[in-house]
């Protein structure tokens, strides 16, 4: 065998495994029985319905700028939740993804990555599909997304995956040798969240509090969302590239330490 | 040291060279507390090589080539699984390196890489991922594999409801499958049952005999010596021999003769108020502690010098036990009439000659023991191990004159007589 053909089987092996990793996670969580695929459908929008209902009626909050519907809550509370759902739960289930799979990784050799890449892709996926759930409710709602910028969007989603990816490596690695790193990380994932506008506008800060914000690395993604899909708020260039430039950032240091604590994982497994 | 250079490369080979490892050794991480985790975390970190670690495998070198068989031995912690794992990769080592060319199947231990929740089908795709076979390679192949498993309807049920040996069967159909250049396997044909050990057996000599390249790690000496040209004996996590199946399970088989037995007490009973004491015992004329080794159908000469208190001559009695102290034969200068010779006033010397030493390979302890001339008192005893060679697969202590009913001669001979009877009617 020639190392090209080598190398070519040892990527197409990467990916048949992987794939089959996502298949799996899927699987594992929510696909197990006939319910539970109706429940990925249902779940979104139960829990947007219970939001809604709470932030207009309870907290009586309206949406940013002054002419939209109190209907526009929703889907405003949706761009900040979806976002987070899937960037919290990839980052979280990516943190134990080598621990938990400690009896495959002693006995199989395969690219041990594959199992964070499939925890943090299936986290994305299954609130991809809750996100598509969202828009069409929102629509049916009566507030009007503008469809026009969805690939932007998605664009956003791709770069926040880049991100909880990072943090999944990263954490994954730090996982083996600290087994209370996912203890810790449970407790600090809400606190990024309230301490990103997910559940509001950065507008309802007082002033001198509204540019803390941009120190949480979540921030940009509800803001540029909701400025894409909504028109509420404007995100600029410099904001953008500073989050691209996180994100790829996050993802490199995540891999490399990865990639370093790879060849021991087992003997502190 | 720089943990990732040590990473195990599968590059293209020449083709002949399978799996190649050089002064190859492995340290697990004395680490009990958190701190101490924290502390291995942060070397590893910085690049800092100095975690505390036991050693469990110490400068092994290892050369397959393409076709070779080698069965790998040792006791319980010797070593042996972690080899495998550093051969198949799923290990980093710590010392050394090794490279493995080609495509390798491994089955490391029971179930490795079941998930117990999934079907037996499920658990076959994900393998099959695992060694990287496509979707499309995997249909082509899953019927041969729940061919080769052979466990009925449990195919679709999940693992957790399989018995130990289904498990095994599974995996092992997997491999079969997958035609791997190089096959490791770690005691699991210990698990099947008799039919599917043999389906095994005959698999994997098939295998062997179009070329195919196996690392076996079994208790069973008989496996071993059944499928592998070569062995390979681990001890303590070094190498304590190397080389041709029948002299490496011998010498392992021997050793563990040798420490069932409890130390025997050498100390010679020292020569003041004895009538008799020995003055050595020297087997093929070598005195030396260690063992003698000589091969089936050699001849065994034991030499042994006594000394008379009184000056009067002495019984000697010789014999050979297995080294488990199973006795084999006994015999006495005064049973067979001899007189030993005197060389001066007070020693005596006797020697006992096994012509075609008709013992099977193994290990066995030559003893001595002066008598009084009556051949009624005995007074000392000198052992030395000696260790037969020779590659026969028979059973038990020693080779008993036989032969076989010759049926083919016998159907000859009838054939010859019914043509006789047939002509003369």
């Amino acid at each position: 065998m020639t190392s090209d053909a080598l190398q070519r089987e040892r990527v197409g092996k990467s990916t048949a495994i992987t794939v089959h990793f996502i298949r799996r996670e899927l699987r594992n969580r929510y696909l197990g029985s006939v319910s539970d695929g109706l429940w990925t459908l249902l779940q979104p929008l139960m829990q947007l319905a219970i939001y809604g209902f709470v932030w207009t009626y309870v907290f009586k909050m309206r949406p940013p700028g002054g002419d939209v519907s109190p209907a526009a809550i929703v889907p405003f509370l949706a761009l900040g939740v979806w976002p987070w759902n899937a960037f919290s739960e990839a980052v979280l289930r990516a943190a134990t993804a080598i621990q938990d799979n400690a009896g495959l990784i002693g006995k199989v050799a395969f690219p041990r990555g594959a199992l964070v890449f499939a925890a943090s892709s299936a986290s994305f996926l299954l609130h991809g599909v809750g996100f598509i759930v969202v828009v069409i409710a929102s629509e049916l709602l009566g507030v009007p997304l503008r469809l026009m910028h969805l690939p932007l969007a998605l664009l956003a989603f791709a770069l926040l995956f880049v991100l909880a990816l990072g943090f999944g490596y990263l954490f994954a690695a730090v996982q083996v040798f600290v087994r209370d790193t996912s203890q810790v990380l449970a407790q600090l994932l809400p606190l990024m969240m309230f301490t990103a506008p997910v559940l509001y506008s950065r507008d309802y800060l007082p002033e001198r509090f509204q540019a803390w914000l941009g120190w949480n690395p979540f921030t940009f993604y509800p803001e540029y969302l909701r400025a894409e899909l909504l028109g509420v708020g404007f995100v600029g260039i410099g904001a953008q590239l500073g989050a691209l430039a996180l994100a790829l950032a996050v993802l490199a240091l995540g891999y490399a330490v990865f990639r370093r604590l790879n060849p021991r994982f087992e003997d502190f497994l | 040291m720089n943990a990732a250079r040590n990473e195990i490369a599968v590059t293209a080979g020449d083709g002949n060279l399978l799996a190649l490892a050089r002064d190859l050794g492995k340290s697990y991480p004395r680490v009990f507390r958190r701190r101490d985790r924290l502390r291995a975390l942060g070397k590893l970190l910085v690049g800092i090589d100095g975690i505390d670690s036991v050693p469990v495998l110490r400068g092994v070198n290892l050369d397959v080539v393409r076709g070779e068989s080698l069965g790998l031995i040792g006791e319980n912690g010797a070593g042996k699984s972690t080899l495998l794992k550093l051969l198949t990769g799923v290990l980093t080592p710590t010392t050394g390196s090794v490279e493995v060319h080609g495509r390798v199947g491994a089955l490391l231990e029971l179930g490795a890489g079941f998930h117990p929740e999934y079907t037996g089908r499920d658990n076959v795709a994900m393998s099959a991922a695992l060694y990287g076979l496509g979707a499309d390679e995997l249909r082509e192949k899953l019927p041969q594999i729940i061919e080769f498993a052979d466990i009925g309807r449990y195919i679709d049920e999940p693992v957790k409801h399989y018995s130990s040996g289904m498990v095994v069967r599974l995996g092992f159909a997997i491999v079969a499958a997958l035609k791997p250049d190089l096959l490791i396997t770690d005691e699991v044909l210990a698990v099947g049952d008799e039919s599917f050990q043999k389906k095994c057996v005959r698999w994997m000599e098939d295998y062997l005999a179009h070329g195919g390249t196996l690392i076996l790690v079994s208790h069973s000496m008989y496996h071993i010596q059944k499928l592998c040209r070569h062995a390979l004996w681990l001890r303590q996590g070094e190498v304590a021999a190397a080389g041709d199946v029948f002299e490496v399970t011998q010498a392992y088989l021997a050793y563990h003769e040798r420490k069932s037995v409890a130390a025997p007490d050498r100390s010679i009973i020292a020569g003041q108020g004895v009538e008799f004491h020995l003055l050595g015992l020297a087997a093929n004329d070598m005195e030396q502690e260690t063992p003698v080794f000589l091969n089936q159908g050699d001849t065994l000469r034991l030499t042994a010098r006594v000394r008379s208190r009184d000056g009067r001559p002495p019984t000697v009695a010789f014999g050979i036990a297995r080294a488990d102290g199973t006795a084999v034969y006994g015999v006495s200068s005064e049973m067979d009439g001899i007189a030993p010779q005197r060389l001066d006033a007070h020693t005596w010397v006797a020697e006992i000659v096994f012509d075609d030493l008709s013992l099977l390979p193994g290990a066995y302890t030559v003893k001595a023991h002066p008598m009084d001339t009556e051949g009624v008192r005995l007074f000392d005893t000198i052992e030395r191990g000696i260790v037969v060679r020779g590659s026969t697969r028979e059973f038990g202590l020693v080779r008993l004159r036989h032969r076989w009913h010759d049926a083919s001669a016998q159907v000859m001979a009838q054939n010859g007589a019914d043509s006789a009877s047939s002509s003369s009617s």
